[in-house]
């Protein structure tokens, strides 16, 4: 029997399904058409549905009459009643994880049927917008993570987890901070200014992704990081318009929908895990030491013409600030769930533990979480359920990324000959640079976020396949920061401490209705959806600052003398209406449309509502009767086409011309903020994506590609206008973008025996990113390393491109870019590369024997560039009094000598150059993670006759090695996180860690 | 009866939904309401006042320009946009050149606004004067400092004035892309915002805000830049004569106490609205940035007048062999008033306009009257006889007075520029973290216009750049 009306039957009812469905309400005139028009029957059949392997009711089971809209559901002994047109008309049970069965009724009154379990027909679904669908009959473009190759992984954010893990979504973190910001990016970057980042979906709830809490330089932290990764069940991330339009004007980023653990129809299952481990970072930062300090400032002072600053170099103090404030961390969790139900009742329930403590001094993350999710069947046709995750997160903050007054800035600064504390034990102070061991340890950051997301749900069933379901929901997240600079530090030195307290809450909540049905006419399949959505959020923020602490035992910024506060507020709100059909006839040809209308008050009353259609067609070939080819068990060709839009990366209120506050000593004033666009709105990117699935071997081997090409147009951009009008920019949809790429996934189950299996996984993705249209080219970055410009890819590094040193003299040697026959610093700059990688994936090797299982998983990038722009300040020639990079001593000294880096002169490193030669190949292959494991033989675990059921330990190596030509310490950070339009860039930024932990499971 | 329920909701949902886009910022208002009645008026004039504190104009950039652009400062730190103009090698692109032409126009387009809707509003007409007369001073001052920065002085250097826009902005229109009128009509337009300002202000009610009294006090700056000295003089002499001014005797007093008898116009600062330019100058040990110092010859130069009392406003950092600073604004909350216009100006003003007029001895001598009125003040002696005996000499004398005097309050590169004397002066200044540097190229007198003006400005292309920068 061929399953292609799984998507329907599943549908029809998810009891078992309806953690991953969640469809809400609806409208629809088209709907009560279809209602009217169900069937009048004429015989009545009654029977038991049961599960075959142990005979017990399968209650909630679907019964339809084939052909009709005419069904029933088994109650709760698994009978059913259903009246059919007559002899020869054909029963349909279901119910999802069962192979369906088809009946054709005789002229039996009493049919019993018996449903066998199918686990592999769960995994045949694919959770959608708004719903589930057959894997089979889909035609946007999904990937799936499964979950649990992400769990035990000592790592902090899911969001970090999909790196390299499904083809087209570029993931990577932008320091090695725990519980930081992390890059995530599907199909290229699709905005310029506004923002790029997916749509993260939990259980049906939009949530905020943002980063909360205190600009600290470029540093960030990631919203996502609040989630508990083991308690994913699945990850889809919906990638071709087709896929995403249904989330409308959110959704040109594409979205991620992440489901967590339900119960199901057992009795109760107790699962506990815990890992431990320790952690370095991959890279420390490699500086000169004290004696090379010296002598390379003597040697820019002799080129120079000046005096020698230091009578010995050799007996130099020699301090390595990087080893004073890098340390061993740690990482651990501890994990507990349990899950369970019965016919009424579905529960999983769930509670652990994280902490790192980061490579750094003195970074931690901590986070308790729990969850709660609940399905209950008050009836066949009534069922409520709730999502519910409540999570503490507990960051010990560092003022690191882009920042040179933080720990790392003082790394990299301070000079090597200088001793960390005077002879006085104070400590050595340096410039504005704070002493590295005192920014550790002298100033507290505390970062605390209470996070609650949930959802409820209630669903009604007039009749088998038209479903109503209304969801509410919310997303609230209350964040206080503490800071506290005591007097050892510069920043509390010139006013007796500095204190700043911050508390703010970002609120959202989520009203959605939905109503579905699903119904067939003949072998035409219909599922169709119609919906409403509304969401609210807002923010309010609250801080006070204090300075002259009386000394540093009081850090409450009410014992300081002077105290200052304020508090701030705003808020949005989107509404939408929706709609979907899905079709395929025999499950051989496919087809969809969906359209989203949505209204948002960012917008100006102009534009304020946009419309979002897509439509795909699918062509299941190997479902043909002319195609008889045995090894091929699945292809399908597959095309789509939609319009999806993109609001984020605006303030609130950016389409009014508007006035602040701006006060003259103690007089109130106000001054303006902003010039005003009436006509804003949405940024909207058309998708075409053209793929097919390969299925071969009976899917041993399936293989799926995908070539895309996203156009964005009426960008929301800041565009510069002449400063000579007061204002900097005016926000205009104006310039067009451009991502074009390809998607290649293999997976293979090389060996698939008894007790040996082998599976391969490997993804590869290439996009290539363009401007289309800017209304002027711009500079963005401070000393404008960055450059936007028509026909060139975003994160442009724009610089004096050097291509050498003069063998003869040790100058360095730049591009005259004009071509006037001499090199100018103020003209001669052009873009010499940018952060985008040409390919990047991921490739994945799990074996299991016997009771062992052994995984490898490498992640990689290629052709992207990184600008090392510490090396700007650390190898500054003797220019600057500070501390140099090790890769200064590769320094011209003699003619003849061959290398990049100029002899020590200032002309050589005038502060108004910008060589290129700190934009550096950021090319890498990572082992991201090694993993062996060992399941302890049932014959032991039973013996111990303590109900444990199964134990598993293992080790997880993660970023073991890393294999790139890049100077700097990591490759894949970017230290300006903080805007979306820099990229590749490392400055003071966090390394990230290499770990190995340890870690057992044990079920009960 | 379950879809005619349905439709209930569906009506419901629609409302509420239709509810959530009708949101109001809670932290600005609309533009069209920001300046409406007396009160919302004067909200918006003492907005304007905090554009001139802002950081990146009165709040320390222009001071910074200037004086590391001279013989009084250079950038030993790490803020390399600072460090191209110490060693003269600026390019368009430069940050603090860009950020003090944002905020200069900025305030004009602030100014801009007050003056086109301040006459509309329901006040009594001395409200509304008040208002006017301080909103075309600070227009006036704003357009001052840009045509002495990006323009240049006439006759001196520079053909090309700076944009004029004077009407505000609510949007982008033809209008939003000014070309650059002559040098002249940048002057002009400064003359021509003083005489509103003078019409409509009078008095000196209060030294943190514009008043007749400053009016006259930039009209006797404006016109010494102008190579005009009988009216430079003029009005260096109302304001000496009419506004009750005395010199302040203590000359640390005038930063630390504020507000001091001979201030004319100075912003207002405190801790919760600071300035950061004691962060730029003080080092590392006492909390500053420690970014800029001062030249060495000048520092051991002031200190070395042994009865100077501004040589004691000068330190040495003590982890930097050689780092002088400047401890004139050394409240470590920032609050240091920015003095903008103080009588010793009008005096030094004076001198200089009757030193270059002067013809006779006694005419040089009512010149060194107004330079030792100064003199006296700091504790020295007057300047008289040997070596001060022709005019030259005599406005030598008066620009070392005014460097030392000014130290620190911006006046020193515009000075030398203004009276020619930059590239003779600007001649191989010692520096701590590099060779020593000249100003050899005479473009350079002026400062770029920012690339990204040139960018964003239709009207504007590479040959509306200055000179030296193209």
């Amino acid at each position: 029997m061929k399953n292609r009306y799984k998507l329907n039957e599943a549908i029809l009812s998810h009891r078992k399904g309806s953690g991953l469905a969640r469809p809400i309400c609806f409208l629809a005139i088209l709907m009560s058409f279809f209602i009217v028009s169900s069937t009048t029957a004429q015989t009545t059949i009654t029977g038991k549905v049961t599960i075959e392997a142990d005979g017990s009711p399968l209650v909630g089971a679907n019964i339809l009459e084939k052909g009709t809209t005419n069904g029933t559901n088994a109650d709760v002994d698994g009978n059913y009643e259903i009246r059919v047109s007559g002899p020869g008309a054909t029963l349909i049970f279901s119910y999802i994880g069962f192979t369906p069965q088809e009946i054709v009724v005789q002229d039996q009154s009493v049919i019993n049927v018996t449903l066998e379990e199918n686990t592999t027909e769960l995994e045949g679904f694919v959770v959608v917008g708004y719903g589930l669908q057959s894997k089979k009959t889909v035609t946007g473009s999904i990937a799936t993570v499964d979950a649990s190759e992400m769990q035990n992984i000592p790592t902090a954010g899911t969001d970090q987890l999909l790196q390299g893990r499904a083809a087209g979504v570029q993931v990577s973190s932008d320091s090695g901070t725990p519980g930081g910001g992390v890059f995530v990016k599907i199909r290229g970057a699709s905005s310029i200014s506004g923002g790029s980042d997916p749509l993260y979906i939990v259980d049906g709830v939009p949530i905020e992704t943002g980063s909360f809490g205190l600009g600290l330089g470029g540093a960030t932290t990631s919203a996502i990081a609040d989630l508990d990764p083991s308690d994913i069940e699945n990850i889809q991330i919906l990638k071709d318009a087709s896929a995403t339009s249904i989330y409308g004007a959110r959704a040109a980023n594409g979205v991620v929908i992440i489901t967590t653990k339900r119960g199901s129809n057992s009795k109760p299952t107790v699962r506990f895990s815990s890992y431990y481990g320790v952690d370095r970072a991959i890279n420390e930062p490699d500086l000169v030491t004290g004696p090379e300090y010296e002598m390379l400032r003597n040697e820019a002072a002799a080129n120079n013409g000046q005096a020698q600053i230091y009578a010995d170099p050799s007996s130099a103090t020699d301090t390595d600030w990087a080893s004073t404030v890098f340390r061993n961390g740690s990482v651990r969790n501890y994990d507990m769930d349990i899950s369970g139900g019965n016919d009424i009742v579905r529960y999983a329930v769930s509670g652990s533990n994280f902490k790192q403590e980061g490579v750094l001094n003195p970074e931690t993350f901590e986070r308790n979480s729990g969850r709660i999710n609940l399905d209950v069947d008050v009836s066949d046709k009534v069922k409520f359920g709730t999502s519910t995750t409540f999570s503490n997160s507990k960051r010990n903050r560092a003022r690191n990324n882009d920042n040179i007054t933080g720990v790392l800035g003082g790394v990299y600064f301070l000079p090597s000959n200088l001793p960390v504390y005077q002879p006085d034990g104070s400590y050595t102070k340096f410039s504005i640079f704070e002493n590295p061991v005192a920014a550790a340890n002298e100033i507290d950051f505390n970062m605390d976020v209470n996070r609650f997301i949930g959802n409820v749900f209630g669903e009604y069933v007039f009749k088998p396949g038209l479903n109503f379901k209304s969801s509410w929901s919310i997303d609230y997240t209350q964040v206080k920061e503490d800071q506290y600079d005591n007097t050892f530090t510069n920043n509390g030195s010139a006013v007796n401490g500095r204190a700043t307290s911050y508390a703010a809450i970002n609120s959202s909540w989520i009203s959605e209705n939905t109503l579905s049905y699903v119904f067939n006419v003949g072998e035409n399949n219909f599922n169709t959806l119609v919906g409403t959505s509304i969401q609210e959020t807002t923010f309010e923020s609250t801080r006070a600052d204090g300075e002259q602490f009386p000394s540093n035992d009081f850090t409450r910024i009410t014992d300081a003398a002077v105290q200052t506060s304020s508090s701030s507020g705003t808020s949005n709100g989107i509404a939408s209406f929706f709609g979907r059909v899905q079709y395929d006839y025999a499950g051989k040809y496919l087809a969809s449309f969906s359209v989203r209308r949505d209204g948002s008050s960012k917008f100006g009353d102009e534009n304020q509502w946009g419309t979002f259609p897509a439509a795909s067609v699918g062509w299941v070939i190997s479902e043909e009767e002319f195609f008889d080819v045995e090894t091929v068990s699945n292809l399908k060709l597959k095309a789509s086409y939609g319009l999806t839009g993109n609001q984020s990366g605006i303030g609130n209120f950016q389409a009014k011309g508007l006035w602040s506050g701006a006060s003259y000593t103690d007089s109130p004033g106000t001054t303006p903020l902003q010039l005003g666009n009436p006509n804003l709105k949405w940024e909207t990117t058309k998708q075409l994506d053209i793929g097919f699935e390969l299925g071969l071997l009976d899917e041993r081997l399936q293989i799926t590609y995908d070539y895309y090409h996203k156009k964005t147009e009426d960008l929301l951009l800041a565009v510069p206008v002449p400063e000579s009008t007061g204002y900097s920019e005016l926000v205009q949809n104006f310039g067009e973008l451009e991502n074009k790429g390809m998607e290649l996934a293999i997976s293979a189950d090389v060996i698939q025996k008894q007790d040996l299996n082998w599976n391969i996984q490997f993804n590869i993705s290439g996009n290539r990113n363009k401007i289309l249209k800017l209304a002027a080219p711009f500079n963005v970055y401070n000393r404008d390393i960055y450059r936007y410009e028509e026909g060139m890819p975003m994160y442009s590094f724009y610089f004096h491109e050097q291509t050498g040193v003069d063998p003869a003299t040790g100058a360095p040697i730049f591009t005259d870019v004009d071509g006037n026959g001499t090199f100018d610093p103020n003209v001669d700059r052009k873009i010499v590369g940018d952060a985008n990688p040409d390919f990047f994936g991921g490739i994945r090797s799990n074996l299991n024997y016997k009771n062992f299982d052994f995984s490898m998983f490498f992640q990689y990038s290629y052709g992207n560039e990184q600008l090392n722009w510490n090396r700007f300040f650390q190898e500054h020639g003797g220019t600057r009094n500070t501390n140099f990079l090790s890769t200064q001593l590769d320094r011209w000294q003699n003619p003849g000598d061959v290398t990049m880096v100029p002899k020590l002169t200032a002309a050589n490193y005038a502060g108004n150059l910008r060589p290129s030669r700190f934009v550096e190949d950021g090319s890498y292959l990572r082992l991201k993670t090694l993993n062996i494991g060992y399941n302890i033989p049932q014959s032991f675990i039973s013996k111990l006759g303590t109900g444990v059921s199964s134990v598993r330990v293992y080790m997880t190596g993660q970023n073991l090695l890393t294999f790139t030509n890049y100077t700097g310490t990591d490759p894949e950070t970017t230290a300006t996180a903080s805007t979306s339009l820099t990229r590749g860039i490392e400055f003071y930024t966090v390394p990230q860690s290499k770990s190995i932990v340890g870690g057992i499971n044990i079920s009960f | 009866m379950k879809f005619y329920k349905l439709h209930i909701v569906l009506v419901l949902l629609v409302a509420l939904g239709c509810d959530v886009l009708e949101q109001s910022p809670q932290t600005s208002i609309d533009e069209t309401t920001a300046i409406r009645d007396q009160k919302s008026a004067e909200a918006a004039l003492n907005g304007l006042y905090d554009q001139l504190q802002s950081g990146n104009y009165y709040g320390d950039n222009i001071q910074i320009i200037s004086d590391v652009s001279s013989d009084i400062s250079q950038s030993i730190g790490t803020w390399d946009f600072y460090r191209e103009m110490d060693t003269y090698v600026t390019v368009p692109g430069n940050l603090e050149v860009r950020n003090l032409w944002g905020q200069i126009y900025s305030a004009v387009n602030h100014a801009n606004n007050l003056i086109a809707d301040v006459p509309g509003i329901e006040a009594t007409q001395a409200v509304k004067d008040q208002i006017l007369g301080e909103a075309y001073f600070i227009r006036a001052l704003a357009y001052f400092d840009l045509s002495r920065t990006f323009a240049g002085i006439p006759g001196v250097t520079g053909t090309m004035g700076v944009p004029i826009v004077t009407e505000p902005s609510r949007g982008i229109t033809d209008a939003s892309f000014p070309t650059r009128p002559s040098i002249q009509a940048s002057y002009d337009q400064v003359l021509a915002d003083l005489q509103l300002a003078e019409g409509l202000l009078t008095g000196l009610p209060s030294k943190n805000r514009a008043s007749e009294a400053s009016v006259k006090a930039l009209y006797s700056r404006v016109y010494l830049y102008l190579g005009n000295d009988a009216l430079a003089e003029q009005y260096a002499t109302e304001v000496i004569d009419n506004y009750g001014l005395t010199l302040e005797q203590n000359y640390a007093s005038i930063f630390v106490d504020e507000n001091s008898s001979g201030s004319i116009f100075e912003l207002a600062y405190n801790t919760t609205d600071g300035n950061g330019i004691r962060n730029w100058y003080f080092p590392s040990a006492e909390g500053g940035r420690g970014d800029i110092a001062l030249h060495q010859p000048f520092a051991l130069d002031v200190i070395g007048r042994a009865d100077d009392e501004r040589g004691d406003l000068i330190a040495l950092d003590p982890n930097i062999a050689g780092a002088y600073y400047p401890t004139k604004f050394g409240k470590s909350g920032g609050d240091d008033n920015i003095p903008i216009l103080r009588l010793s100006e009008m005096f030094l003003n004076r001198a200089e306009a009757r030193a270059n007029a002067a013809t006779t001895p006694a005419e040089r001598l009512a010149a060194l009257d107004d330079l030792n009125e100064v003199r006296n003040r700091a504790d020295l002696a007057d300047t008289a006889g040997v070596g001060v005996d022709t005019n030259d000499e005599i406005l030598a004398a008066i620009a070392h007075e005014r460097s030392i005097e000014f130290m620190m309050e911006g006046h020193r590169f515009y000075d030398l520029v203004r009276t020619g004397k930059a590239l003779t002066i600007l001649v191989g200044l010692e520096r701590l973290n590099g060779p020593n540097e000249t100003l050899t190229n005479a473009g350079r007198q002026i400062f770029p216009i920012p690339s990204r003006e040139i960018d964003a400005n239709i009207n504007l292309d590479s040959s509306s750049q200055n000179e030296a920068y193209r």
